[in-house]
């Protein structure tokens, strides 16, 4: 978390009532965002459904493809309660790395992270059928508890609808999938929760059906 | 590496053919080369084709797992003698804090990967790339606008003329603004869905199989005699819209007239009466007040109109608890066949289940209960469903 004085939050803070739009996809973008304060939604409109794509908090940076590039907002923010953020403009960037290095570092890990993100959803949506789509999910989503043991049961605390997010699906679909995953009894299925008993299992059927993807 | 880790920066030699690190290793560790040769094989996600990479002196590597914690993503190899640099974590930051360019730069790098995975992402999920965004913004606010989120709307439309004045919609993005600021069109989203789900897909027969004589429920208005003007109204308006704009800007005076005419609370307090006998336990008694919720009709008022139909699913309860399987049934279908966007659908489908249970309906216990397991969000009841379907499975061989 970035430790700013008022001074800073003066020249670069902004702040947002619940349900207000920060930015709007497809809406031109030269700012990016850290969030001091309350929690900010990503939303996407999908065949005129909003779809929350991730919900951030204090420390996160969003809107931060607009330091680089010139394209559209690729997403929707949305502040969910008092929101309070420091706005930089892109041509302050330089400005801002200078007179604060660690935000340099931050940007640089969040990065990292969402290139892995990218990647590992391509990853699940290259894969063709839908229940080994839905496999490989579990399995991402228990990748990034560090505290996991593969061998034994995992609590994935995730619902339907973000196993279909992520597996590029709709709901019905997932679920059909989830479904016939708990009556195989291979998965627990909760409102909250999904249960894996052998996540290993699934790790060698995704693995081996990447591997006939590629040689195919 | 089990070599002296000062908290100064320390360099490592290396044999020609040596592996730094393979694809799928966990470290914390950050390299620079610094002399010699260092060669990334890595697999291309969307082909599978293995690529290698030379990298070149003086540049960084296994950067991205590092800092991201996750695998290292390929698989790092020297050829000839070769000297690099080993940063921990807290070494690279020390480092880059120092060096504002580096981080610069490696921005920039990071930022192209992930355009470029981006756009694969999107072209893999069929999202095209060549849109509009004026169009897409304007669509936006057409959505929030239609789904009854005005202040979201209004938002976009603004943005959407500050942005694209000299565009095609402009004239329509004002006329919204208008609606919008004037009080809004009175009706809510509610319209737009009602009855356009009515659907009669399912073998709605099953339900009434149970009682060998066609249901005598009394029939519920049909579909068009409910508010026909509410229930088009938007929904045909927005589709009309884009066909012939100047048509649907008319239209829109039309919005204004849907005031309710007044509110009344009396089915409301009635239903609490009912839900708190029923809480209590006195079936008797609820069923009384939910009958005469269902007998006085559905409201006029959408927002009375849930009182309605949770009276059937309660009356239907009440029916299932004092064991009059019959009329249960008569109830929840009326749910489960009009009503599929009810909060109640689910649970009026997991109740019609038990009942063919009760009755010894095996078969279409089971159907019913996994019709529950496809019904949106999950929730407990799904798990309910699953157990009694497996437990019915395992009793039948």
């Amino acid at each position: 978390m970035l430790e700013l004085d008022e001074k800073f939050f003066s020249r670069f803070g902004a702040e947002y009532s619940p349900n207000e739009i920060i930015f709007c996809e497809y809406e031109p973008g030269y700012e990016f965002y850290f969030i001091q304060k309350g929690r900010v939604r990503i939303v996407k409109i999908i065949n005129d459904m909003e779809k929350t794509i991730d919900v951030l908090g204090p420390g996160d940076v969003f809107g931060e493809m607009a330091i680089l590039e010139e394209q559209p907002r690729s997403a929707t923010a949305i502040a969910m309660d008092s929101v309070r953020v420091l706005k930089f403009h892109r041509d302050n960037f330089d400005a801002l790395l200078q007179g604060n290095p660690q935000l340099a570092y931050k940007l640089l890990l969040i990065f990292s992270k969402r290139i892995y993100d990218a990647k590992r959803r391509l990853m699940i949506l290259l894969l063709e059928e839908p229940n080994v789509k839905v496999m490989d999910v579990l399995i991402m989503l228990a990748e990034q508890n560090q505290q996991f043991d593969f061998e034994s049961e995992i609590t994935l605390n995730t619902t339907v609808r973000q196993v279909a997010s992520w597996a590029g699906m709709a709901e019905s679909e997932a679920q059909k999938e989830l479904t016939h995953l708990a009556r195989l009894d291979k998965i627990e299925l909760y409102e909250d929760r999904i249960v894996v008993k052998n996540i290993r299992d699934f790790q060698r059927i995704v693995a081996s059906r990447r591997k006939n993807l590629y040689s195919s | 590496m089990s070599n002296g880790l000062q908290s100064g920066i320390r360099t490592r030699t290396y044999k020609s053919g040596s592996i730094i690190y393979f694809e799928g290793d966990k470290s914390e560790y950050i390299y620079i080369l610094k002399s010699g040769r260092v060669f990334l094989t890595y697999t291309k996600v969307d082909t599978g084709e293995e690529v290698k990479e030379e990298v070149r002196q003086g540049e960084f590597f296994g950067v991205k797992s590092a800092l991201g914690r996750y695998p290292r993503e390929e698989t790092a190899q020297t050829v000839g003698e070769t000297i690099v640099v080993i940063l921990t974590l807290a070494d690279f930051e020390r480092m880059i804090l120092r060096n504002v360019n580096i981080v610069r730069k490696m921005l920039r790098v990071f930022s192209n990967q992930l355009r470029r995975i981006g756009k694969a992402v999107r072209t893999v999920l069929g999202e095209s790339e060549n849109v509009n965004p004026d169009i897409e913004l304007f669509k936006i606010g057409e959505h929030y606008f239609k789904a009854g989120d005005f202040s979201k709307a209004n938002y976009v439309f603004k943005k959407y003329l500050e942005y694209y004045p000299e565009t095609d919609y402009g004239k329509i993005a004002m006329e919204r603004i208008k609606t919008i600021n004037s009080g809004g069109p009175v009706k809510s989203k509610a319209a737009a869905d009602d009855f356009e789900d009515f659907s009669m897909e399912h073998d709605s027969s099953d339900v009434f199989s149970f009682d060998e004589v066609p249901s005598g429920s009394k029939k519920l208005p049909d579909k068009g005699d409910i508010n026909p003007a509410a229930s088009s109204a938007l929904s045909s308006e927005m589709d009309d819209f884009l066909a012939d704009e100047s048509d649907s800007i008319d239209d829109f005076g039309d919005f204004g007239l849907e005031e309710e005419s007044k509110p009344k609370d009396t089915i409301k307090i009635k239903f609490e009466d009912g839900e708190s006998a029923f809480k209590k336990g006195n079936f008797k008694g609820a069923l009384e007040i939910f009958n005469e919720i269902i007998d006085s009709g559905l409201p006029s008022s959408d927002r009375d109109r849930h009182y309605f139909i949770d009276a059937h699913f309660y009356a239907g309860v009440c029916y299932y608890e004092m064991k009059k399987y019959k009329e249960s049934m008569n109830l929840l279908a009326e749910i489960i066949k009009n009503w599929s966007d009810s909060e109640k659908y689910k649970s009026a489908v997991f109740y019609a289940a038990q009942i063919f249970e009760a009755a010894g309906q095996k078969d279409k216990a089971i159907t019913y209960y996994n019709r529950v397991l496809n019904i949106q969000p999950t929730d407990s009841l799904n798990g309910a469903a699953l157990n009694k379907i497996k437990a019915l499975q395992k009793g039948g061989k």
